[in-house]
């Protein structure tokens, strides 16, 4: 009751729709926008590049609700997206604790590695046996090939938000708190 | 948010954190009863954007793609663009009306009870092969229900959802079943791997398997009938020191051109048993 007496309802209400719009173009659209048979994880871009906005617990609540959207239209079991999406949206936020300014380099940086170890604790969950073998491949093929995917639409999805932020006036929004 | 909301948040997010680390199976039946109310919700748009989809893509390839062309000559490429579009159309609702005429055909004289379904959505990450289709659990789908097309095997349902159904595909390393060589009449296990290459695993070692020699579901598994398509065997590897020969098989689905499926709800199953001889004679 006290959460929802000091959030806005509408702010959530938007927050759960964009979730759902996210989820169902990567569900329906990402193979339009896969290269070389790798997509980007759409649900994890917004997890970041709300967490680099808005700060650790928007990117928090906004990584567990589109996690769990995404576990329930995916194969494995409910509860590995929302926690992963959770902590990259919450870890994104603590960034711009840490850094004073954030950059696009920091953005990169930051969303590169994010990407990485979440794609890696999917890897080790995904497959029934992760040996040499598979690790290579899931580093070489997928987890670095997404990973900058993820970076760049991050970065470039941030780069667009804090020129119209700073266009309409809005800098408050667009200095991580 | 204030510090109380944020610290209250925090101790909640550790909460569920601990729970799905240490209590897994307990947590999962919550989530699923929790998931189930929200999955409902989330079908409603799914199965909306999916019909939509056919016709932004439509619009995207008739319009915005040739718009360099129709600056060239502009009366006459909107005649051409407009009987393009009217030809492609009535070519994709062919293309698509044979689909389904093939696989409604199918459906009739296979020896099996099947559930046509339509893919409204595709994998939403790069570590499952999985497609999703427009039927779940008020049509009578169940989870490791065999998915097959006329040509051959698919994969097999994972999740239901009320109206949706999730299938893993067979080239991913999470789905194995049991398969045949159709001219030897080795069995071995089917399965895909992280590179989504589909592989036959333990053939005899003295097995006379050979490159292009057709391998078919062995019915040994509960989820699909003996005798259905798999593909062809592409490569066999068999090392001084392994005790099994390892085939590499070239599906007959492309799974990446699917549009229809057809979900097998039930099959009468006829093992090799009863009938030696059937065992030795290959199947048409």
């Amino acid at each position: 009751m006290l959460l929802l007496h000091k959030c806005n309802l509408v702010t959530i209400f938007l927050d759960i729709l964009l979730c759902l719009g996210v989820v169902l173009t990567q569900a329906t659209f990402s193979t339009w926008l896969s290269a070389k048979g790798i997509q980007p994880d759409l649900c994890f871009v917004l997890a970041c590049v709300i967490g680099f906005i808005s700060g650790e617990y928007k990117g928090l609540m906004v990584g567990l609700t589109v996690g769990l959207f995404q576990d329930l239209l995916a194969p494995g079991g409910i509860g590995l997206n929302m926690i992963l999406k959770g902590l990259a949206g919450a870890l994104a936020g603590i960034t711009t604790h840490t850094i004073s300014t954030i950059t696009g380099p920091a953005v990169l940086l930051v969303t590169l590695a994010l990407s990485l170890g979440t794609g890696l604790a999917s890897l080790m969950v995904a497959y029934p046996v992760v040996d040499a073998l598979v690790l290579f491949y899931g580093l070489s093929s997928v987890l670095l090939p997404q990973g900058l995917y993820n970076s760049i639409l991050t970065l470039g999805i941030f780069w667009l938000t804090n020129k119209i932020g700073l266009s309409m006036g809005m800098g408050h929004l667009v200095r991580g708190r | 948010m204030s510090a109380g909301a944020r610290r209250i948040l925090g101790i909640i997010f550790i909460l569920f954190l601990a729970l799905l680390l240490f209590l897994p199976r307990q947590s999962q039946e919550w989530l699923s009863h929790v998931g189930g109310p929200i999955a409902r919700i989330l079908e409603i748009p799914l199965h909306f954007v999916a019909s939509m989809q056919d016709s932004i893509s439509e619009i995207w390839t008739h319009y915005i793609a040739l718009q360099n062309v129709w600056e060239e000559n502009r009366h006459l490429r909107q005649e051409i663009q407009r009987l393009q579009g009217e030809q492609n159309l009535l070519r994709e609702k062919t293309i698509i009306g044979t689909q389904f005429q093939q696989l409604l055909a199918y459906q009739e004289t296979a020896p099996m009870t099947t559930l046509p379904a339509r893919i409204i959505g595709r994998n939403v990450s790069n570590w499952y092969r999985a497609i999703i289709i427009n039927k779940g659990d008020r049509d009578g789908i169940h989870p490791e229900m065999g998915v097959i097309t006329e040509a051959g095997v698919v994969g097999r349902v994972v999740r239901v959802n009320p109206t949706t159904a999730i299938v893993l595909l067979l080239s991913d390393p999470n789905v194995a079943i049991t398969g045949m060589v159709q001219n030897s009449r080795d069995e071995g296990i089917i399965q895909g791997t992280p590179q989504g290459i589909i592989h036959m695993k333990y053939l005899p070692p003295l097995s006379p398997v050979q490159p292009g020699d057709p391998v078919v579901t062995s019915g040994l598994t509960g989820d699909f009938p003996r005798g259905l398509q798999i593909g062809r065997i592409q490569q066999i590897t068999k090392a001084d020191t392994d005790l099994f020969q390892l085939g590499e098989i070239s599906p007959i689905v492309d799974f990446s051109k699917l549009e229809g499926v057809l979900v097998i709800t039930s099959f009468q199953t006829s093992r090799p048993e009863s009938s030696p001889e059937s065992a030795i004679a290959p199947s048409p």
